[in-house]
């Protein structure tokens, strides 16, 4: 009689984590529900869940709905990672086909989540050589290509500073923006090349918030509005933001565009 | 006869994108199997993209939608072959598409407009100019997210067995 509640209250907290994190790392809301509901099957339970932003709340209950167990926990901090995204989604099947124990979850789990991101240097400059192909992408010209390939290696340097030292997202966005486009826009000031404006339009776009804006669109679309519109919101405070950073060098160069 | 010189700037144009995809997706960490993929998935859309709009004429959100169909479709493919959700494929894959320039455009006329004393026809013109952008840029964004996502929606159960380890086992011994 206990043991039922023992093993739901134990289930219930591997699920809350793994729920938890898989929010974090930039997953779709009706992914989340599946894969947390397909691990509680395979324990012979059912998982019913609510997805907010911020928190998530589980039931966990048995076959034959005598022993319920309720789960509140709030989504972790932590970057978009799709590689805990995949590797926790072959988790969750490989729990429902071969039956694995609880322990033998917690071990797989934290072996995924801890495994190490790519390096932050190969990032940083396989960032700024796309945004300089994007530039190239709008037709920008040689001299556009390497403001915004210099203007993104110092916005998304600045970027990977401030978000290690946890400041506020927005923040952080606006800053890296503007500073990005203030670089792309010596090009205007100096009048070097032709494109001067297609370098500053393209300086800042590495910043665009791409996984939330299609996250957000496919919530909405599978029938999760409330959290699809949470993920669009928050995508479009971060363009307000991106916005707002580059609308500060406009002004500045006010002088010169008018 | 292929015209070669269409041939080369569609090329570019998918070489560029590319790139891009590269770069945009190893910011969320993608797993290194996936990222050699993203790129030719972001290759083969914009490459269409630009088909479509330099030689049929097509307008840009319709192309758009085009060729975040394809991906979506292609991403189904690759995410078959490499056991990994399609979401992870195609959203870096996609970002080459932003509208980024019409963006800025929206934002520039935005402050023209504010800055502008007194000039109504003037005032006017900027209006118009942010409208038509930012109205470009939102359906862009919109048709972009739709499009990669309808094929999702079209082969539903497949989709969502993607990182299933056993369906390949499965398949072996049933034939």
């Amino acid at each position: 009689m206990n043991n039922v509640h023992e093993e739901l209250k134990a289930v219930s907290q591997f699920l809350s984590e793994y729920a938890t994190c898989l929010m974090a790392s930039g997953v779709h809301t009706s992914r989340i529900v599946r894969n947390t509901a397909r691990i509680a099957e395979s324990f012979g339970f059912e998982a019913h869940m609510t997805l907010f932003h911020k928190t998530i709340i589980m039931t966990l209950r048995n076959k034959e709905n005598t022993h319920v167990y309720s789960a509140v926990n709030t989504a972790k901090p932590g970057g978009i990672n799709f590689e805990i995204n995949s590797d926790l989604s072959a988790l969750s099947w490989d729990a429902y086909d071969n039956h694995l124990s609880l322990d033998c979850l917690w071990d797989r789990f934290k072996a995924i989540i801890s495994k190490p991101r790519l390096n932050p240097w190969i990032v940083w400059i396989l960032v700024g050589l796309a945004n300089a192909s994007f530039c190239r992408l709008f037709n920008g010209d040689w001299i556009a290509v390497a403001a915004v390939f210099v203007a993104t290696l110092v916005g998304f340097r600045i970027k990977q500073v401030l978000g290690e030292r946890h400041f506020n997202h927005y923040f952080t966005f606006s800053i890296s923006a503007f500073v990005a486009s203030l670089i792309a826009s010596i090009t205007m000031w100096l009048q070097w090349g032709n494109t001067p404006d297609i370098a500053i339009g393209t300086s800042v776009l590495y910043l665009i918030p791409g996984v939330p804006l299609i996250n957000g669109v496919i919530d909405i679309i599978e029938g999760h509005v409330l959290a699809g519109t949470a993920r669009l919101i928050n995508a479009l405070l971060l363009i307000l933001c991106i916005a707002f950073g580059m609308g500060i060098t406009l002004l500045m160069m006010g002088g010169k565009l008018l | 006869m292929i015209d070669w010189q269409i041939a080369g700037s569609i090329f570019a144009d998918a070489i560029g994108a590319a790139i891009a995809a590269i770069g945009f997706s190893v910011i969320s960490n993608p797993p290194r199997r996936a990222i050699l993929y993203t790129a030719i998935l972001a290759a083969i859309g914009h490459s269409i993209r630009f088909f479509l709009l330099q030689y049929t004429g097509l307008d840009l959100a319709s192309a758009s939608f085009i060729a975040a169909f394809s991906i979506g479709m292609c991403s189904l493919l690759a995410a078959h072959k490499l056991l990994c959700p399609a979401t992870v494929l195609y959203i870096p894959a996609l970002l080459p598409m932003i509208p980024g320039m019409y963006a800025y455009r929206t934002i520039f006329s935005l402050i023209k407009f504010l800055q502008n004393n007194g000039n109504e026809n003037e005032a006017i013109h900027y209006l118009l100019e942010m409208f038509k952008n930012g109205i470009t840029t939102a359906s862009v964004l919109f048709t972009l997210a739709v499009g990669a996502t309808i094929p999702l929606f079209i082969f539903y159960k497949r989709a969502f067995t993607m990182t299933r380890a056993s369906r390949h086992t499965k398949r072996e011994s049933n034939s």
